[in-house]
């Protein structure tokens, strides 16, 4: 759903095709890592096939989801628009770090993030605090 | 003051999305469907293919060479075309989707960078010569046709082009983007 700002279909029809690649793949799971791993990194490596099936329509979807969270302000509680809110900052990062920042946000260990994106442990550490920081700073706006 | 922290918690405290119950029933129905598109799409680009062939030998293009060589730049173009979009559609479904992240970038930036020469390179080629064959075959339009379709097809094959130049124009646009996007 983060991965998405929360649209509920998209997040759907994405998760209905991490369920085909698995399936497709599963004679190729070697049990290098654990199989949680491995369907992370399908989960992630499907999100970023998504791109090509994005529309250029960034920073109108931004304003709309603006105008959105201003007419719901009211009937929403403080919980749900923080919630909104944190789905528009995470839709402003970069894709790669959008992986990361969900995937520390669900509480994996930094150590298994890292294995998921092949990235160093020491470089995860160092982006989770740059995006954590720039996250922060965003929803507080 | 917020921290990640407080972040990290409203998070977790989101309600969990329900199950579908059908949900397998909903998987089996995607995978039927997306065999059915990608069939779909082969029967459309097979019978333009069987058309242009059947047209070959309908007007016996083959008994005078100027028409032939139009017709068969034509065929060749759009062959061509077909071939590409089949290995690319191949290379598309054999990036391995269970390496890292860090890897499958890699591949999908090196998949889109020869989608990218393919449009700048191979595919003005390929308009230009099926242009230049369309063009071969006008006289003989011109003579077997009545003069009122003959126009119909100049218009309407001038039409078809400037859709299909914005057609591409705009696939070309938003692969870029995606590269532009992955290099990030």
């Amino acid at each position: 759903m983060g991965y998405v700002n929360g649209d509920e279909a998209k997040a759907k029809d994405i998760t209905q095709e991490v369920f085909i690649k698995v399936w497709e793949n599963l004679e190729s799971f070697r049990e290098e890592s654990g199989i949680s791993t491995w369907i992370y990194r399908i989960t992630v490596n499907t999100c970023l096939l998504q791109l090509r099936n994005e529309k250029i329509k960034k920073t109108s979807t931004q304003s709309e989801f603006n105008n959105v969270v201003e007419e719901e302000e009211e009937s929403k509680t403080t919980h749900e628009i923080q919630l909104k809110s944190m789905y528009a900052c995470i839709h402003k990062l970069s894709k790669e770090n959008k992986s990361i920042i969900l995937l520390e946000l669900e509480g994996l260990p930094q150590k298994e993030i890292a294995n998921i994106t092949g990235l160093s442990h020491e470089a995860i550490r160092v982006r989770v605090h740059r995006i954590k920081n720039s996250l922060t700073k965003c929803v507080q706006k | 003051m917020t921290t990640f922290e407080d972040l990290q918690s409203q998070w977790k405290k989101q309600p969990a999305t329900e199950t579908p119950e059908n949900g397998s029933k909903q998987i089996v129905e995607k995978v039927a469907l997306i065999r059915k598109k990608q069939n779909i799409t082969n029967i459309v680009l097979m019978t333009t293919a069987i058309i242009l062939i059947f047209f070959f030998f309908y007007v016996s293009a083959y008994k005078s060479q100027k028409p032939m060589i139009g017709l068969s730049l034509m065929i060749g173009a759009l062959a061509t075309r077909v071939g590409l979009e089949i290995l690319s559609i191949r290379s598309l479904k054999n990036l391995n989707v269970a390496k890292a992240t860090e890897i499958f970038k890699k591949q999908m930036i090196g998949y889109y960078s020869k989608r990218v020469k393919i449009h700048f390179i191979i595919t003005p080629i390929i308009i230009m010569t099926y242009c230049i064959g369309f063009i071969m075959l006008l006289p003989s339009f011109k003579e077997n046709l009545s003069s009122g379709f003959y126009t119909y097809i100049k218009i309407s094959s001038t039409v078809m082009l400037v859709v299909l130049s914005i057609f591409i124009a705009k696939q070309i646009k938003n692969e870029l983007e995606v590269l532009k996007e992955l290099k990030q």
